[in-house]
């Protein structure tokens, strides 16, 4: 796959003029203003990165591109003409169109019909197919997207759902195309696919505005950035202005550093040991033993080997074998109350299907497995206030009311209440995937720190991650899988970022195989 | 994915409510609003309806009706259902009859009832529980089962118990009738429950995520096993209630037409039926409205072919009411 536009970003077209002006927005939740004047272009033809931390203001800014709140003051351009709020319709007729994080498919459909979405062509009711499929192909083809388009979407890989979804906007006549982290959760030969359809778009002169976490890959994609936080945009540059350190520090406010600190020997005891497990096609055979006090990491591209291990050792689900212990006690698997009374805790990486009851409060959230644990049989929110303060404290979990929905933070801040939820029940050993999934800089640095934390207390963690970055600042050792398979172990103070990753994608990159761990992966 | 604030209810203030000033952010207000509106209309339209008499009359309906709505709304807060609550209530009235006519003591009578009724409901809960089928699926299928039995119990016809549980029928206590006081404290400890006990919130949990509620070392399956018995015992309650105000059991006694009347209430409160929200004082306002509602198209004497129209009607506004309010806008 090549980069067609290196050459568009080295020298940017004339300057054209803005699709969309922001101008002085101000929108406030309730007291608090998520947004405190906020002025900004969005130009045709360019990829417009939007940084800044969970909480600084992204997403609501998006919102109101987007037409879900109305800005309480200030005034939105579109195509020259100024409005002071959008309704979602208007916002769509004027060729704003949002890829949110969360796929928006009809699973059951086709690639076409799913393209094609509210405006099936078709006539006295019926659909006609030849010309939904034509259009669909079409659609596709100008995007350079080459896909079947008779293929069934829930067969698709992730980012080839994504180009779908992207397909079907600019389809709909989507001029300026708001990608909420298309590449999170995505491995890096997939995070390129979509990062080369990204540039099609820009090169076929839509306006991009992109959504992302990933500095470095902002900083190869982007041609323009701006950087939010609390709410007032802090820089606004052309990408060539910015490295890495100011981009950070204008994100944060200050410079974060994430180091591994120097750690204790782990003592003797085993505290998590994982032998001969084996789970149908996605694991064939894996072993992992952790001491207490150590983190040990399991590395694979997103969705190998290591995402199947939560449903595992948390007793979601059964293996097709191998053995489990906690402690040197043998623990059965498929049951989550034995795993819970071994000491094991697991933190699952799907905070929102697996973590959190969004619904309950953030109080509620951070006590539940512990009251559970601790057999509690009253509750008074002011009690359980009281004892989930210092919890809140240590994770540095920020809201805007004293105690919301946790459905109502930021992913971020749900981040730490997941991490709350659990690391503060005592735990013996610890499971955690993907543990900095979808957070900022900020975030990231203190998430490590807790982890950090938790290993000197001498707790056995065992960490499931695809990000090499993550790994080599938390891990003191790492298994490397691929395809359901462990490939190699490495000691992390003997081995390069450059190692660990060509280990994990092997020759892949070469002679592209069908993946056996991803074909039909549901999740 | 707002929700609203409520009474039992877990969550912050979203939306409308965060426009009103502080002394309108009452929670139910719309619901009690509305209650205000058909009273002040029914008095005004005639002398009947606020005699002591008749709001004495309207509260021993409602009594029976709160105490199945108040079972189903711990149960759907869950995420469950229970179609066939009215249903056992309808086999109580017909068993607790037959045994009083056929002699046995009245003690014996309730509990041999409270029992059934409680095994009736630990049913539901092991087929919904322990298969996948849909707990709306499993409860229609042994609601109509139970009206079968019902009949069966009866012989198909009404059967008298006499005066042997007027006390509770039509007694009081102060002036209050004793079904209403007995309703009265069902409801206060079920939202009690909902509200200060582990139990209650686990029904939350488990409502709102049952994934996360069993990963968090909720036993998830034996709570929903508890709450299908509990809606069971409530209804053996409701069947002691109703026998002993009709002093009888006939063929029509329960059913699927006073089912409807209490999921109604529930809806009309503000029950999720996803589950993850639910407040019992929101059902006991969507209980009363719907009680005051049919007895003003008595009074009025507008023909009883309305009163299904005005439940539904009054129904569907209050879910499109519900769910614009959740949204926020």
């Amino acid at each position: 796959m090549t980069a067609p536009l290196d050459n568009a970003v080295e020298a940017p077209l004339p300057v054209a003029p803005p699709v969309i002006r922001v101008r002085g927005v101000v929108k406030r939740f309730g007291g608090a203003a998520a947004l405190k004047g906020v002025s900004v272009d969005f130009r045709p033809g360019e990829i417009h990165a939007l940084m800044g931390m969970n909480g600084a203001g992204k997403s609501t800014l998006v919102q109101l591109l987007a037409g879900v709140h109305a800005p309480d003051a200030g005034t939105i351009e579109v195509g020259g003409a100024a409005h002071d709020h959008l309704t979602p319709r208007q916002a769509r007729r004027l060729g704003i169109a949002t890829v949110p994080q969360r796929r928006e498919l009809v699973l059951g459909l086709t690639v076409a019909e799913n393209v094609m979405l509210g405006a099936l062509p078709g006539r006295g009711g019926f659909v006609d197919r030849r010309a939904m499929r034509a259009t669909a192909r079409d659609a596709l083809r100008q995007l350079g997207i080459d896909l079947d388009v008779d293929r069934t979407v829930a067969d698709l890989t992730v980012p080839e759902q994504t180009m779908v979804e992207v397909a079907r906007e600019v389809n709909r006549g989507g001029d300026a195309l708001i990608l909420d982290e298309p590449t999170a959760c995505l491995g890096a030969e997939d995070a390129e696919q979509i990062r080369a359809l990204v540039r099609r778009l820009s090169a076929a002169g839509k306006a991009v505005i992109y959504i992302s976490h990933h500095i470095d890959e902002v900083l190869g994609l982007a041609d323009r950035l701006t950087v939010l936080r609390d709410g007032e945009v802090v820089a606004g540059a052309a990408a060539g202005e910015m490295d890495e350190r100011s981009l950070v520090r204008a994100m944060v406010g200050r410079e974060v550093v994430s180091v591994r600190p120097p750690r204790r020997a782990p003592r003797p005891e085993v505290g998590l040991a994982l032998t001969g497990l084996r789970d149908g096609r996605f694991i064939e055979h894996l072993d992992v033993e952790v001491r207490r006090g150590e983190i040990v990491a399991v590395l694979g591209p997103a969705g190998d080997a290591q995402s199947r291990l939560f449903d595992l050792v948390s007793g979601r689900r059964r293996p097709g074998g191998g053995a489990f212990a906690v402690d040197g006690r043998a623990v059965p698997f498929g049951r989550v109350g034995r795993s819970l009374g071994a000491g094991l805790r697991c933190v699952t990486g799907d905070r929102r299907t697996l973590g959190l009851v969004p619904e309950l409060s953030v109080d509620e959230n951070v006590m539940l497995a512990h009251d559970r644990l601790h057999r509690r049989r009253l509750h008074f929110p002011a009690a359980l206030a009281r004892r989930a303060a210092p919890l809140r404290e240590a994770y540095k979990v920020r809201a805007l009311q004293r105690n919301p929905a946790v459905g109502r933070l930021s992913g971020g801040n749900q981040q730490k209440v997941l991490l709350a939820k659990w690391l503060g029940t005592d735990p013996a050993a610890c499971f955690l995937e993907e543990p900095t999934n979808g957070v900022d800089v900020a975030a990231m640095a203190e998430i490590h720190a807790l982890i950090d934390a938790l290993a000197d207390r001498g707790v056995a963690v065992l960490l499931a991650s695809s990000s090499a970055e993550e790994v080599m600042r938390l891990a003191a050792s790492v298994l490397a899988v691929r395809g359901g398979r462990a490939v190699a172990g490495f000691d992390v103070d003997a081995v390069t970022r450059e190692e660990l990753i060509a280990a994990v994608l092997g020759g892949a990159l070469r002679e592209p195989q069908p993946r056996p761990a991803l074909q039909g992966d549901p999740t | 994915m707002t929700t609203t604030a409520t009474a039992a209810g877990p969550a912050a203030p979203a939306g409308l409510k965060e426009r009103l000033p502080g002394f309108l952010r009452i929670p139910h207000l719309g619901l009690v609003a509305v209650i205000a509106v058909v009273v002040v209309f029914a008095a005004s339209r005639t002398d009947k309806f606020l005699t002591v008499t008749n709001l004495l009359n309207v509260s021993r309906q409602v009594a029976v009706v709160s105490i199945i709505a108040g079972g189903l709304t711990l149960l759907m807060t869950a995420g469950g259902m229970d179609f066939s609550m009215a249903s056992i209530t309808g086999v109580g009235t017909a068993v607790a009859a037959q045994l009083i006519e056929g002699g046995s003591p009245v003690w014996q009578a309730v509990l041999a009832t409270l029992g059934l009724a409680t095994l009736l409901g630990l049913v539901n809960g092991v087929a919904v529980t322990f298969t996948n089928v849909a707990p709306f699926v499993v409860t229609l299928a042994t609601a109509t089962l139970l009206d079968g039995v019902k009949l069966l119990v009866l012989g198909g016809f009404s059967i008298s118990i006499g005066l042997s549980l007027s006390w509770l029928g039509n007694g009081a206590v102060l002036g209050v009738p004793t079904l209403v006081v007995v309703a009265a404290a069902v409801l206060i400890v079920i939202g009690i429950v909902m509200r200060h006990t582990v139990f209650g919130r686990d029904a939350f949990a488990i409502g709102g995520n049952e994934d996360v509620a069993r990963l968090s070392g909720v036993k998830v399956a034996r709570n929903k096993l508890v709450l299908y018995a509990v809606a069971g015992l409530l209804s053996g309650l409701a069947a002691i209630m109703l026998v002993s105000r009709l002093a009888a059991s006939s063929p029509e006694t329960g059913g699927l037409a006073l089912q409807l009347e209490a999921v109604a209430a529930v809806v009309i409160g503000g029950t999720s039926l996803a589950g993850g929200r639910g407040t019992v004082v929101g059902t006991a306002l969507g209980v009363v409205l719907l009680g005051i509602v049919g007895n003003v198209l008595n009074l009025l004497q507008i023909s009883s072919y309305y009163h299904l129209v005005a439940t539904g009607a009054v129904l569907l506004v209050a879910a499109v009411f519900n769910s614009l309010h959740k949204s926020g806008h």
